[in-house]
């Protein structure tokens, strides 16, 4: 990151490298799209660049460009929920309650069970039906695999308050998958 | 609180490997003891793992020059980002206002001076005169070119009559007899206001 900072373009693409994978992944995650992650994981890699000389060297370079995509996907989430034409809450709720039961289905046997894909789709879902504050701390910590002491770095919160959010979010992504992990359970 | 709450508390932390070896021995006697709790951590484990087990998201591979060229673009323009916070409205108004009032106040007595007052009323006396502007001369039957015709000649004391077209000029009102030296045929006119 020292190089990008002295405006080293090879040291810039390395970076995007290295990285894109894993803002990638954060920002599908958080926001259930796969489609406009490349455009979305491309403008966190932009701010980097036009902030470059913002970075405090010595800290953790993950830590700082997972902070610009949290935020850059929080705006994104407001941002598509005031427009709702495109992506709305309410509708992933909706989405989620029509296939849960049917997933759920008791009469369905369990040779005609859930897809893998399926499964990871309804659970995709789920996580986008968590109320954003729980949901980024969750993607974080059980998806990105951050320690809660990064995790409260890059949201700029307490070590507490992160810890709480994510038990809260672990609870109300267990009630919510409930019914298809007992599916999957039932002989 | 009953065991089984403080039990289910404990999950999280549990799941983590952040509890105390006296958190751990307690959780995993009782949930060794309770059905119900150990279904619980069985459920939210697997809720856990199948989270953790999402695929990765791929994205493209030539997503690093893409973004180095639309860093370059980004970084050539102003920071788009840090943007001086708009000031209301009402102060621009309101401060507008103020220097309005403030020079006013400042001119109006200074106005009320006999000198200026008379220089002022000299000033309207020159304006109200009215001044003809000759065209230059030209000979009977010559055509009269555009350039020949004066610009604009303004009388304010008059109503206003806005010609725009050279050639029109010739409806303007004479205001007072032909200036011109006798012989000399040429183009007079007054545009009233």
């Amino acid at each position: 990151m020292g190089r990008v900072a002295e405006d080293d373009e090879r040291a810039f693409t390395e970076l995007v490298r290295r990285f894109q994978g894993r803002v990638g992944n954060l920002i599908s995650r958080v926001l259930n799209d796969r489609e406009n992650v490349d455009d979305l994981a491309q403008e966190v890699f932009v701010r980097v660049f036009v902030h470059r000389r913002n970075y405090r060297r010595g800290s953790k370079f993950s830590t700082w460009v997972f902070t610009i995509a949290a935020n850059l996907a929080k705006n994104e989430i407001r941002r598509r929920v005031r427009r709702r034409n495109w992506f709305s809450l309410d509708a992933l709720t909706e989405m989620l309650s029509d296939s849960l039961p049917q997933l759920a289905d008791p009469t369905e046997s369990r040779e005609q069970g859930l897809e893998r894909e399926q499964l990871q789709g309804a659970v995709g879902r789920a996580i986008a039906t968590v109320p954003e504050k729980y949901r980024l701390a969750l993607v974080l910590r059980d998806i990105e695999g951050l320690a809660y002491e990064e995790i409260a770095e890059v949201l700029g919160l307490p070590g507490g308050t992160v810890r709480s959010r994510i038990n809260r979010a672990r609870g109300m992504l267990q009630r919510k998958l409930q019914p298809l992990l007992r599916k999957q359970d039932a002989p | 609180m009953n065991r089984c709450d403080q039990a289910r508390r404990l999950f999280g932390a549990y799941w983590d490997d952040e509890v105390t070896q006296a958190e751990r021995e307690w959780l995993e006697s009782h949930l060794a003891g309770c059905p119900a709790c150990r279904q619980q951590y069985e459920q939210f484990a697997r809720t856990l793992e199948t989270v953790g087990s999402m695929p990765r998201t791929d994205t493209a591979t030539d997503l690093p020059e893409r973004a180095l060229v639309a860093a370059r673009r980004a970084a050539a323009v102003p920071d788009r980002i840090a943007v001086a916070p708009v000031r209301p409205m009402w102060i621009q108004v309101t401060a507008t206002a103020a220097l309005v009032l403030v020079a006013a106040g400042a001119v109006l007595p200074w106005l009320g001076m006999p000198g200026v007052q008379q220089m002022l009323a000299h000033r309207e006396a020159r304006v109200a005169e009215p001044r003809i502007v000759y065209a230059t001369a030209q000979a009977p039957g010559q055509v009269k070119s555009e350039a020949a015709l004066v610009d604009s000649v303004l009388n304010h004391s008059e109503d206003v009559e806005f010609i725009l077209d050279p050639v029109v000029l010739h409806r303007g009102r004479a205001q007072m007899p032909s200036r011109l030296p006798k012989g000399v045929q040429g183009e007079q006119a007054v545009i009233s206001f």
